[in-house]
Formats: C-alpha cells, sequence, structure tokens
C-alpha cells in the first residue's frame, strides 16, 4: 500500500481538495485491507425480523435474494461529531515537513469531508488563540463542508498560537453535546500544563461520548536531534534557554518517553481511542488507521501508532 | 600576599577565553522555538533556573581554573607569625636531632615530649623544602644514626613517627657530634642542626664538646616545651641492708629521692614493694633541689632466698623514673666458731652466754650465722677451714702452734675477733699472741672500786666515739644510744704502737682509750674489743646496742656483705652472668616478656658471661639448662635493671655548656618570628576540584 507523502498533499491547491484526497487515498486502502465495513458507520444488512421499518427493507436485496433485508445505517440516527483542533502556539513547531497545525488540520479536514459525506452532522471547536472565535455549529447538510473547511483553512493560514487550553473547547462541545452521545475528535499535541487535555478527555469519555484523540507530534519532538549549541524559545511563552542538546537528549527523551505513556495510558485506561501521529506520517495511513480502528466494533479502546 | 614569579600573572588574561567562549557560543547559537520546552527543563521553571545556574557555575569554574593556572605559577606566597625555630627553605643540608632519651616521655599538658619533638621536626621538615638534604637523628645514649643526609621527605617522616622513648640518658652531645660528622660529609654550603631537646645539662659534657668553640655547623635549638617547668622528681638510688633489731629477715630499705626543679615538693607518697606487696608507705617533702635519703623497715619474705624490691614514688608528670628495682638476697651463712675462755656449767655465767644469744636471735635457725662453741682446750682440734669467723671469748693465751696456725688462717681470709676478761694476762698474750693482736695489752683499767654505787657509776667509762661510716657502725643512728648508754667498769688498756697503716681504732671509751681496735692481716682482719663479751666487765650486752654490735662485727669480719642487695645494672649496661659447669643454655626474661637465650659457643669453657640486653628497667629472670636438658631458675643471677638517675635531671644547661657554631647564628630557636607561607600548592589544589568541579556539571 503507498500513500502521498503529507508534504505532497500539502502542495494542492485548496483544503476540499487535500481532504478528498485524503478520504480517497484511505479508502482505496480500505477497500485492499482485509477489514470490510465503512468508516464512521458500517452499513450491513439485516434480516427482517417483525418490529422494523418497513420503509428500511431493501427490495433491491429482495429482488435477488428473495428475503427481506433491511439496511442498518438507515436504521441508526444520524451521528453527531465534534471536530476540535488545537491551535495553541505549540502546535506552530514545524520539523522538516508540515507543521502540527497543518498536520493536524489536513487530518480533521479528511474527517469532515468524510463524514459529511455520509450525511452525519460535523461540528467544529478550534481552540488556542482567545480572540479567534473558532466553533461551527454541527450540521449535516453537504454545503456545510465548505464551512467547515474554509474555518479550518482560516486558522491554518493564520497559523498557530495563543495558549488557550483544550478544556475550553471541549466544555463547550461537552455542553452542546449533553442530551446526545456524539463523536468527538480531537487532534492536538496534548502539550498543557498537568495534562488538562486529557483530563478533559476523560470526562467526556465518562459522559458516554465517543472520544478519540489524535496526539500530534512532530518527529523532531520525539527524537530530539538536535545537534550544537542551540537557543530554545518557547512558542506559548518567553522562555529561552541556551543549550548544548547532546548534554540534555537523555533527559528529554526520558521524560517525552514518560509524557507518550502517561497520555496512552490515560487514554487507554478512559476508552478513548488514542492514535499518535508524526506529521511525516502518510496523512491517508493516519485516516486509515483511524478508520480500521473504528470499523473493528466497539470492543473497547484502541490505540494506534505509527 | 607576594609573588616569586609575578611573569607567570600575566597569563591572568587567559580568564578571559571561557568568558568569550561562553559570549560567542551563546551568539553563534541556533535558535530553534520548541513546543515542547517542558521537558527539556522539566516540567518546572524551578528546573530552568537551575540549568541557567548551571551554566552560569561552569562558566565560573572555567573561569576560574583559567586564572588559576597562572596564579599558581607565579607561585605566590605570604608570611604568617610563627613561634617556631627560624628556618631557611631552600638548598641546604640539615639534621634533625631529636631527643628519645626516657626523659622524653615527660608530660606537658597532655602530650610527652617526645610527642611535640616529634610535630615540631615534621614542621621544620616541611618548611625546609624539597631540596634540603635532611637525616633524622635520635639523642639519647648510644644511638645509631643514619649514615647518609636525604631528600626522601616520606622516608624521613616515616623516620620521624618511628621514634620511640628508650630507657637511657640523654646523650646530646654524642648525638650532636654524629650530626656535625654527617653535615661534613654534605657538599651543601649552608648546614645546620636543629635540635628538637629540652637541652638538658645532663645530656652534654663540657669536658668533651661535639666539635673544637666556634667551628661546628649552625645550631638551632628547639625546646620542645619552652615555657613549661620540666620539675621532676625521682627515685635516683636504693639499698637494702639488715636490720637484726627486725629479726633475721628484717632488713632496712634507704631510698634516695631527689627534686630536679624550681618549685620542691611537699608531702609526696612514696611506697615499698617487696614481692609485688606494698610492705610501707610514706612521704617525702623536698626544697628545690634537694636530695634526701628515706628509710623504711620491712621483712624478706619466707620460703625465698631473694625478693624483688621496687621503691616506688606516686607519679609526676615523668613517671618512668618514679619506680627504682633491686634483688634482696638473704645473707649467706657464717660459720662462727666461739672459743669459751670462761665456761660454767650455769649458761647465764658462761662467757659467751650474750654473745651466742646474739648471734642467734631467738634461737631460729634462719639467723644466717651456724655456731660452734669450743674450749680453748679443743680450739686445736678444730678445722679452721670449715669457719668464717673465730671469736677467743676471754681465752687464756694460745700456745705458739695455736697461734701460727690462726695467723694463717687469717692470712687465708679469716676473721678473729678477740674479746678480753679475767682470762687475759696482758704479758702472757704480748708474748705469744702478738701476731694476731691488732694491738699488744697494757694492763686492765678497773674503775668499779668503792662502795658507793653512784660514784661508780660515775667513774664508770662509755662508749663515745664511733667510726660512723665504718660497716660496723654504720647500722647505728647518729648518737647511738642503745651503744652511748651502756657503763664499762673494767677495759683494757692497750701498749703504744707506730703500726698505723693497716689498724684503726673503731670506737673509744670516755677516756679516750680503745674500745674496739681492727687490724688487717694478709687477706683476713683481727678485731679487738678490749672489755668482756659477757657482762663482767660492763653492761653493754644487755643494751639494744649489743646485738646489732655483734652481728655487724660477725658479718664485717666474715667478710659477706653486709649489703643485701645485689648490686643493680644500669640501663644499656652489661650485667655479668655466673655460668655453672653444667649449664648448656642460660635464658634471660626481661620485664617486658622477651627471652633472650645465650648459649652454644656463648658459654663454652666461661665461668661468667655477659648480657648486654638490658634495655628496660625492671627485673630480669634467669633459668639455666644443665646437659641433662633440666631447666632450673637461677635466683642467684637475677639482677635488677635501672635508669640511668642523670637522665631525671631535666634542668637546661647553662649557655656556657651549649656548643657554638662557627657561623654564629647558633642557639634556641624558639622565639616568635615571621615565616613564610607558600600559596600554590593550595591554589593547585583549587585548580583540581576546580577541574573535577567542571567535569561533573558537563556530565549532569
Amino acid at each position: 500500500m503507498s500513500f502521498v507523502d503529507p508534504a505532497t498533499i500539502a502542495r494542492l491547491e485548496s483544503l476540499p481538495v487535500k481532504a478528498r484526497v485524503i478520504v480517497e487515498g484511505a479508502l482505496t486502502g480500505l477497500h485492499r485491507s482485509r477489514h470490510h465495513g465503512s468508516s464512521v458507520e458500517f452499513a450491513e444488512h439485516k434480516e427482517y425480523s417483525p418490529g422494523d421499518e418497513i420503509r428500511h427493507i431493501d427490495w433491491k436485496a429482495y429482488g435477488k435474494l428473495d428475503r427481506y433485508y433491511v439496511k442498518q445505517f438507515e436504521q441508526e440516527s444520524q451521528l453527531t461529531a465534534y471536530l476540535v483542533l488545537d491551535a495553541s502556539g505549540s502546535m506552530a513547531y514545524r520539523g522538516d515537513g508540515l507543521s502540527k497545525l497543518e498536520y493536524a488540520s489536513y487530518v480533521i479536514a479528511s474527517l469532515a469531508y468524510l463524514l459529511i459525506k455520509q450525511r452525519d452532522r460535523v461540528g467544529l471547536s478550534i481552540y488556542g488563540d482567545r480572540t479567534f472565535e473558532g466553533f461551527v455549529p454541527p450540521r449535516a447538510r453537504p454545503r456545510h463542508l465548505h464551512d467547515l473547511l474554509a474555518v479550518i483553512d482560516d486558522v491554518a493560514g493564520r497559523g498557530a498560537g495563543g495558549d488557550e487550553p483544550a478544556s475550553v473547547a471541549l466544555e463547550r462541545v461537552a455542553e452542546l453535546a449533553r442530551r446526545r452521545r456524539s463523536l468527538i475528535v480531537l487532534a492536538s499535541d496534548l502539550l498543557e500544563p498537568e495534562d488538562g487535555a486529557l483530563v478533559t478527555l476523560r470526562r467526556l469519555r465518562a459522559q458516554g461520548h465517543d472520544v478519540a484523540a489524535f496526539h500530534t507530534l512532530d518527529p523532531h519532538e520525539l527524537d530530539f536531534p538536535f545537534e550544537g549549541m542551540t537557543v530554545f524559545e518557547a512558542l506559548e511563552d518567553e522562555r529561552k534557554m541556551l543549550v548544548n542538546p547532546s548534554s540534555v537528549r537523555r533527559q528529554y527523551k526520558k521524560r517525552m518517553s514518560a509524557f507518550l505513556e502517561r497520555a496512552r495510558g490515560g487514554c487507554m485506561g478512559a476508552g478513548v481511542e488514542y492514535h499518535l501521529v508524526r506529521t511525516d506520517q502518510p496523512l491517508e495511513q493516519t485516516l486509515l488507521q483511524f478508520l480500521i480502528s473504528r470499523a473493528a466494533g466497539a470492543a473497547g479502546p484502541r490505540t494506534w501508532t505509527s | 600576599m607576594d609573588f616569586l614569579a609575578p611573569l607567570m600573572l600575566v597569563g591572568a588574561v587567559g580568564v578571559a577565553i571561557p568568558i568569550a567562549i561562553h559570549l560567542i557560543g551563546r551568539r553563534r547559537a541556533r535558535v530553534v522555538r520548541f513546543a515542547a520546552l517542558d521537558f527539556l527543563f522539566g516540567s518546572k521553571r524551578k528546573v530552568a533556573r537551575r540549568f541557567r545556574l548551571r551554566e552560569l557555575l561552569l562558566l565560573l569554574t572555567r573561569a576560574l581554573a583559567c586564572l588559576a593556572i597562572p596564579l599558581a605559577l607565579a607561585k605566590p606566597y605570604t608570611s604568617c607569625a610563627t613561634s617556631g625555630p627560624m628556618v631557611e627553605r631552600g638548598p641546604q643540608a640539615a639534621v634533625l636531632v631529636i631527643d628519645n632519651s626516657f626523659a622524653s616521655r615527660y608530660q606537658v599538658g597532655d602530650r610527652s615530649l617526645l610527642d611535640r619533638s616529634r610535630e615540631q621536626a615534621y614542621g621544620v621538615l616541611s618548611q625546609l623544602g624539597p631540596e634540603a638534604d635532611v637525616a633524622v637523628l635520635t639523642s639519647s645514649e648510644r644511638a645509631e644514626a643514619p649514615s647518609e643526609l636525604s631528600r626522601d621527605h616520606l622516608r624521613l617522616r616515616d623516620a620521624i613517627a618511628d621514634i620511640t622513648p628508650t630507657a637511657r640518658p640523654a646523650g646530646t652531645t654524642g648525638a650532636l657530634r654524629k650530626a656535625a660528622q654527617l653535615l661534613a660529609t654534605s657538599n651543601h654550603e649552608h648546614k645546620v642542626i636543629y635540635l628538637f631537646s629540652p637541652l638538658a645539662a645532663t645530656g652534654l659534657r663540657a669536658d668533651d664538646p661535639p666539635w673544637p668553640a666556634g667551628t661546628g655547623p649552625r645550631l638551632v635549638v628547639v625546646p620542645p616545651a619552652p615555657d613549661a617547668s620540666l620539675d621532676n622528681l625521682a627515685v635516683t638510688d636504693v639499698s637494702v641492708e639488715p636490720d637484726p633489731t627486725a629479726g633475721s629477715r628484717g632488713v632496712r630499705i634507704t631510698a634516695e629521692v631527689a627534686d630536679f626543679g624550681k618549685s620542691g615538693v611537699d608531702e609526696h607518697g612514696i611506697s615499698v614493694s617487696i614481692e609485688g606487696r606494698v610492705v610501707a608507705k610514706g612521704m617525702v617533702s623536698l626544697l628545690p633541689g634537694e636530695r634526701i635519703k628515706k628509710r623504711f623497715l620491712a621483712t624478706l619474705p619466707e620460703g625465698h632466698r631473694s625478693a624483688d624490691v621496687v621503691v616506688s614514688l606516686d607519679h609526676d608528670p615523668l613517671p618512668t623514673d618514679d619506680q627504682h628495682y633491686l634483688r634482696a638476697e638473704l645473707r649467706d651463712v657464717v660459720q662462727v666458731l666461739l672459743v669459751n675462755g670462761q665456761p660454767n656449767t650455769d649458761r647465764h655465767e658462761s662467757e659467751i652466754f650474750y654473745l651466742e644469744a646474739a648471734l642467734r636471735p631467738g634461737d631460729r635457725g634462719d639467723a644466717g650465722t651456724v655456731v660452734t662453741t669450743v674450749t680453748v682446750d679443743e680450739l686445736a682440734k678444730q678445722n679452721l677451714g670449715h669457719y668464717d669467723v673465730v671469736i677467743l671469748a676471754n681465752a687464756r693465751a694460745l700456745s705458739a702452734s695455736t697461734v701460727a696456725e690462726l695467723g694463717g688462717w687469717v692470712d687465708a681470709g679469716g676473721g678473729l675477733m678477740i674479746t678480753v676478761g679475767d682470762n687475759v694476762d696482758p704479758d702472757a698474750y704480748n708474748r705469744t699472741m702478738a701476731p694476731i693482736l691488732p694491738q699488744l695489752l697494757n694492763t686492765a683499767l678497773d674503775t668499779a672500786y668503792g662502795a658507793h654505787g653512784a660514784e661508780r657509776t660515775g667513774r664508770a667509762q662509755r662508749l663515745v666515739k664511733f667510726e660512723a661510716d665504718h660497716p660496723i657502725f654504720s647500722v647505728f643512728s647518729k648518737d647511738a644510744p642503745g651503744l652511748r648508754e651502756a657503763t664499762f667498769e673494767k677495759i683494757m688498756l692497750l701498749g703504744p704502737t707506730s703500726k698505723v697503716d693497716d689498724r684503726a681504732v673503731l670506737a673509744r671509751y670516755t677516756n679516750g682509750a680503745a674500745a674496739l681496735v681492727e687490724a688487717r692481716r694478709g687477706n683476713g682482719r683481727l678485731l679487738l674489743y678490749t672489755s668482756t663479751i659477757d657482762r663482767d666487765w660492763n653492761d653493754l650486752p644487755i643494751h639494744p646496742g649489743f646485738l646489732p654490735l655483734v652481728q655487724q662485727a660477725v658479718r664485717h669480719l666474715a667478710r659477706k656483705q653486709t649489703q643485701l642487695a645485689r648490686a643493680s645494672v644500669l640501663v644499656g649496661r652489661t650485667a655479668v652472668l655466673p655460668v655453672a659447669p653444667d649449664d648448656q643454655r642460660i635464658e634471660v626474661r626481661g620485664p617486658d616478656g622477651e627471652r633472650r637465650v645465650i648459649e652454644g659457643e656463648q658459654l663454652a669453657g666461661r665461668k661468667r658471661v655477659r648480657f648486654a640486653g638490658t634495655d628496660r628497667p625492671g627485673f630480669y629472670r634467669v633459668a639455666a639448662t644443665d646437659r641433662a636438658g633440666k631447666t632450673r631458675p637461677r635466683e642467684e643471677a637475677e639482677f635488677a635493671v635501672n635508669l640511668d638517675a642523670r637522665g631525671s635531671d631535666l634542668r637546661p644547661a647553662p649557655p656556657s655548656l651549649v656548643p657554638t657554631s662557627g657561623t654564629g647564628t647558633g642557639g634556641p630557636g624558639g622565639g616568635e618570628h615571621r615565616r613564610r607561607v607558600e600559596l600554590w600548592h593550595a591554589l593547585a589544589a583549587g585548580l583540581l576540584i576546580l577541574l573535577l568541579l567542571e567535569s561533573i556539571l558537563v556530565l549532569r
């Protein structure tokens, strides 16, 4: 299976095109994989039994098989998904390829594309910059996709900034989705003091929502490949420090590993679907892994790492 | 602070190097805007602050290290006031002479003089520096000396540390001579001797200086306790004499105690131990520098022919010389032949009744004398060689042959005592017994005429003059009341004589007439007592002085030792041990339990053997193994070793006794002066610490 390099996708003209390319790439991969099923909603036929809605009977199947089947997706109610994008300052980090914000926005755009295509209600919440109102209420209309992608495109163009915590956006989503179980997808580097984003995600899961997290990190943040005297400047505040990276690498990686383990463990323990994604990882692969994990059923929490 | 090589300070500009590197490195550093900054410094800001602090420390450490190098190379030094000896650093030849005589055990505060000297010697050695050729000598008598000077200061320090106090007195003059000889082998122009000693006068010999005046090396005297007055009290001698008044085993122990200080002592405790048991205690009070004799009466224990006697003073700052050891032996048995000139069936009327009683007090078997009584007629039949002493008690004049026999016996070493009485005819005596008379007899002087008792008593003679130093009278006190109170109603006057060489009047009566006359004949002695030995002519036998007088006279005549103590040996001197023909091996065990064996060639054909291992004071036990392999203790060969009392005198030598040096800079070195203290060692150590710190900071 071959995927398109994220940098190549980034060079595509517009976000809708990018989203479509990513989704189609992912779905192509999905057909070739041994898993069969849809992405967000798995459409399947169920043999009719008394009590089922007659209008949901698949007459084409009856014509072929001489048996009554009802389409399951038609039987389920419409899914409401909230896509939450971290656009805080830390997401601005760019190693050798896409910035974390760019990568995350492509993932979120792809998901929006896919969900809207499935006629699901999709809302969007972007946090980070307190001055930017990045909330789009959930809608299922095809034109809604345009609104969603426009906002995402706008944020990606503005660039990441600010230090607004994830909890603000997630709490707003939780408030809106309190009457109905929803799919909540967060794309973030989870770099917050006291692991605040993780805490909020676990709480949302506890409220019954289906929660997934794309833990987006740059390969440089994971491997710390810097050499030579380097001044590291914080992206969200004024801290800076002159460091010989080789002298702190071991300690840094030890702390990063602990953080990843904490994030993974915290999500798994609460039933939050956890995906650690590197920004050099193909976007279709990221989406495909997500879809496969969804298709794998509701057999508990899942984690994916690239 | 000053510098020996100030030009090296130019290198101090090197301190700018790490600062410049730091600043340039900071300017050239790549700037990365990084999200996971918290993982870089930890989750807390204080970690970041700690990192900044570490960077600053690293910079500071490197800057200081760069500064320390030129500073150390510039050899900085400072000076400080010190009270030790003035020591010149640099190339020279020096000898450290450290007093390790027994006086070096003297405690001043909680440290001995040797401890103080050792510490001072370490200080001088370090101040001399590595370029000095140095030797370490000890100054106790007969101490060994190294053969060469050395620059191995570690070894020299070990040599100083290994010095232990000996039991010998100070031999400062000899040590200085050896030091001067060592220095003479050196090519250095600057030669100096550091003498760590209280410089007691007894250690220096005015008649034999270590070098001719004004020619020797520079001498710096370093007194170990310059401000302390080294007062000392010591037992310098002990003698044991028999004390017949205290029984046959009675002894009189005389201890000589000397004060070698400026303060004197008052009521200082002294005690006598015999065979490990304290038998007498007393007090002594001495004026500064005084020397007194303290006497004790005691009894030697039964069952032993010899006994260990220790006289001890209560401890003073130098306890080593507060003991004196002595081996006391029971007297040899004296064979006495009494020739009774006036025997009587009534014992009390016999001429020798009192004499015999005095020789065998209490009729005890261990009186020390074996008495044989014969009449004048039986004398000729006796084998005189069997006897040590013959006493003719009021015997009539002997035949010429008997006199000749007696004369020969006296010549061979016998002791003859003649007492007079009614049986003694002066003319007959003068005629036949002149060869054995110390002085010819004249006539008897009888003062017992008249009826009135008081008159007779007034006319009676008394013993008034004694040769107090003579062994016979040495046991009596100055007044000797036990003798003076006796009255002599009749005495034998002696004729004139011109023989004065071998004759001495030991006691005289009130009228000046001789009472006891001694003369030498050959190897023997003659003693003439000019009154009766019983109560016929005097009442001396019933006075207390009679018994010791008789005992001493017999001992003196028998030439058996009246001093019961065997002469003790001084530490380091040789003891002479008798060797029996059967002896195959002689083992000597010292007071510290160390055993030394003399055997084989060392004993072959010898009657005596010298033992030189007397390096500690105390008692030395001797055991001999015969041809049959049987080992027996040999009490008669055991001996005591004592300190040389000269070493107890720590009073300082007068300046005139201190050897003068050729450089004219000799003399005590204890004054206050300024001493140079080099600081580069500390800087070098600091540099090492800085480099270590830098490594730790980099690795963290």
